[in-house]
């Protein structure tokens, strides 16, 4: 078997229901979304209007679900999806869009244009339209457990290192914990001080907790790439080790999608609601925070701002978490403009990072945050992603910016008592 | 220029400034008129001074006035002025060279007069009508054995202008209704080569008459005109839209008789049949008899009057947009017909998605390649 426009079709017809029908056909062309997409103020490019991305949808949508557009495909009026069309849209819904849903707040219809997106996606793959960067890491994902191909044996050495440096130890595989913590292979390959972190705090914080030797992995290629089956294994590999560990709290690590598709796509992938609760790291640590189980030693002297993570403040919600957290131990805090569920996305979410075709827009439009970096000049940036965190610092060395990227979980275990 | 040489000036030379001053109006009474027409006529106020510097120094236009299938309403409209206005001022001004309701001439001197002032003006002098056409027979309306066609086609011909006066001239008006046993026909239906400007009502507004008379003589062209050749300030708005009784109608507050509460109250008359939303005149902003009041504030529906047709409206008492009478139960059939075809729709819809579905085959990592 292999991807065809036969299946692209078909896989496109299904995304169809009342939302997506209402939705396109309450849309106003009002062109309010462009304005909201860095993509499309960075390159003035009318392509990248968010709505226009989704067009082989809508035109399926059309032609099959309409009256008029089903008169019109009789005498051939109503405009195709063809092969032609796929490859034309397929860098504009992956290299030009990073699903953070910044359209979706401006529509003055309300249209969730992210989400159509999204659903465009499932179509391409189908069709065979995804970008070949993005079918390697969906492949690593499902053969191998990670999309950066990272074993088990490779998260052990790190723990090792971990153990070692501190004298803690990492819990793995323990029945009945508190916590079940979820990495993304970005955190155990270039960021392992996040472990270090975790443990620092959980033991400080006196909570149970633990890793699953079988799913440790956090993010989910298939919600990038936009294959539902895919995506769906993947949360079910999650889910198998939380029932079988016994966990209460399943918690997704400083990565934005990993969140979004664990918490919120999760159960509708798998059809059915969970026997746990997932949160984000954030939404335990503030937790902690309010228990009074967390208790601080000095504040940090320089002026220090936040990046909000798409997937985590705008379509996630934990806008105040950080905030509380960067409180305790800075006083010198300043907001970007735009910051909280406006933020600008950092240019490389929703797999545009993985997609290495994008490289080069995606370094254009980080102009957008050099702009709102440049309005405030902090002396450094704190975010709670690692995707944004390793953009974030392409970009800064791409303009010859020299501010240090922050981890916010790292950064409060450094100012544990 | 002294007073003595203009005494000397024959009274077809007398410019409307001299006539004035003759009449013992002061210039500052003048110049409130010209800015009365100003505002009335939507114009800037720079316009005034020009409008009165205009007026000062204009000829005596020749006007030759044709009554044809009329009843002299428009006429009486048009000469019934309680006081001695600047209005009634420009009537005297004009040259009214033939109007066979007004001159003391009668039959073929009368013609004489008016055959004169057409050569003497030729491609210069105005020409008003009032009063359709016949054509089903010339017999029907003579005038020393003229008939109205031939009177209209002669004359028209060395004519710098036409202005039809009175629903009659400009759309047939009531020799015109059904089964219009004369064959009556308008002007604009016969002249197709001169600039016609319409004046159309059951009689029209007299400020209205002279507002386009002023017009032409301060500026020599005729006025903005809409679809029908009416000038635009004066016929540009609805009775409906410039109504006193209008915030009644957006209230849903309706006179259902002429002695209910709502008609003692003073409330919208649309349900006794006011044509106002569909009547394009200045009734409302100008009123009648020197601003005393009109029809609607009279307590009457608008007849709709300065509109083509209005003798053949289907009824002056019967309202604009009456329900057919079984609207509830047509409107019971189509919203049945409307959910029905939603329903229809919505099932071939669905089966359409559930196909899609059933076609799915589960997408694993090798296909994502083509």
């Amino acid at each position: 078997m292999s991807a065809s426009l036969e299946k692209g079709i078909n896989a496109l017809k299904e995304q169809v229901d009342s939302t997506v029908a209402s939705f396109f056909s309450s849309c106003v062309h009002c062109g309010m979304c462009a304005d909201a997409c860095l993509f499309y103020t960075e390159t003035g490019c009318p392509t990248a209007t968010p709505i226009h991305k989704v067009e082989p949808l809508r035109r399926i949508w059309k032609s099959e679900y309409t009256l008029l557009g089903r008169v019109g495909k009789m005498f051939g009026l109503t405009a195709k999806v063809d092969d032609e069309l796929l490859s034309k849209w397929e860098t504009k819904v992956y290299d030009h869009c990073t699903l953070c849903g910044r359209c979706s707040m401006v529509c003055p219809m309300g249209i969730d244009i992210a989400l159509l997106i999204q659903k465009t996606r499932e179509g391409m793959a189908a069709a065979g339209y995804a970008p070949e960067s993005l079918i390697g890491a969906t492949k690593r994902a499902v053969t191998i457990g990670s999309p950066m191909g990272v074993k088990l044996p490779a998260l052990m050495a790190q723990i090792k290192h971990v153990e070692n440096d501190t004298g803690l130890t990492i819990p793995m595989d323990v029945v009945g914990a508190e916590y079940m913590l979820l990495l993304s292979s970005m955190e155990i390959m270039n960021f392992p001080e996040f472990i270090e972190a975790i443990a620092k705090i959980f033991t400080k914080a006196d909570v149970s907790w633990t890793i699953s030797s079988e799913a440790f992995e956090a993010t989910n290629s298939g919600i990038q790439i936009g294959v539902a089956d895919i995506a769906a294994e993947l949360v079910q590999r999650i889910v198998d080790a939380a029932e079988k560990l016994k966990v209460k709290t399943v918690i997704s690590p400083e990565c934005g999608h990993a969140y979004m598709a664990i918490r919120w796509e999760g159960p509708n992938l798998i059809g059915k609601p969970f026997s746990f609760k997932v949160r984000h790291i954030l939404e335990i640590l503030d937790e902690f925070r309010q228990d009074g189980r967390l208790k601080i030693n000095g504040k940090e002297e320089q002026r220090l701002t936040y990046h909000d993570p798409c997937q985590i403040s705008r379509r996630g919600g934990v806008i105040e978490q950080p905030r509380n957290l960067i409180d305790m131990f800075s006083d010198n805090f300043v907001e970007m403009p735009d910051a909280g569920k406006m933020n600008w996305c950092c240019g490389a979410g929703g797999g545009v990072s993985t997609n290495e075709r994008a490289d080069k827009v995606r370094l254009k439009v980080f102009q957008r945050k050099k702009d709102q970096l440049d309005e405030i000049k902090p002396d450094a940036i704190i975010s709670a992603c690692s995707n944004c965190r390793i953009h974030l610092e392409d970009g800064l060395e791409e303009y010859n910016m020299d501010i240090p990227l922050m981890s916010l979980t790292e950064t409060l275990a450094e100012h544990l008592e | 220029m002294t007073n003595d040489f203009k005494k000397k000036k024959s009274q077809k030379e007398q410019t409307f400034g001299d006539v004035m001053r003759s009449q013992g109006v002061s210039r500052r009474s003048f110049l409130k008129f010209c800015a009365a027409t100003a505002s009335m006529m939507a114009m800037s106020p720079a316009m005034i001074p020009k409008i009165a510097h205009a007026l000062e120094n204009a000829r005596r236009p020749s006007v030759i006035w044709l009554s044809f299938q009329e009843c002299t309403g428009c006429t009486e409209s048009l000469t019934r002025a309680h006081t001695a206005t600047i209005e009634s001022l420009i009537f005297d001004h004009i040259s009214l060279d033939y109007h066979h309701t007004l001159q003391a001439a009668a039959g073929h001197a009368a013609e004489e007069a008016r055959e004169a002032a057409m050569e003497e003006n030729y491609g210069k002098y105005l020409l008003v009508v009032d009063g359709s056409i016949p054509m089903g027979n010339p017999g029907y309306s003579t005038i020393a054995g003229i008939s109205n066609y031939d009177m209209l086609m002669e004359t028209a011909k060395g004519a710098a202008a036409i202005i039809a006066v009175g629903t009659c001239a400009t759309y047939g008006g009531i020799p015109h209704a059904n089964p219009n046993p004369t064959g009556a026909v308008s002007v604009n239906d016969l002249i197709k080569d001169k600039p016609i400007i319409n004046v159309p009502g059951c009689p029209p507004i007299p400020v209205v008459i002279t507002g386009v008379l002023t017009h032409f003589l301060t500026f020599g062209t005729i006025p903005e005109l809409d679809h029908l050749g009416r000038p635009k300030v004066f016929y540009g708005q609805s009775i409906h839209d410039r109504c006193y009784r209008r915030p009644f109608y957006d209230k849903g507050l309706f006179a259902e008789t002429f002695d209910d509460e709502g008609a003692k109250k003073g409330w919208c008359l649309y349900k006794l049949g006011c044509k106002g939303p569909t009547t394009y005149n200045a009734c409302a902003t100008t009123k009648w008899n020197n601003g005393t009041s009109w029809p609607i504030e009279a307590g009457h529906p608008c007849l709709g009057c300065s509109e083509p047709d209005f003798w053949d409206g289907g009824g002056f008492y019967k309202s604009l947009s009456m329900p057919t009478e079984n609207i509830t139960q047509t409107a019971i059939y189509t919203a049945a017909g409307a959910v029905a075809a939603g329903v229809a729709i919505g099932a071939m819809n669905k089966s359409k998605k559930n196909s899609a579905i059933a076609a799915h085959d589960k997408t694993t990592i090798d296909d994502l390649e083509k």
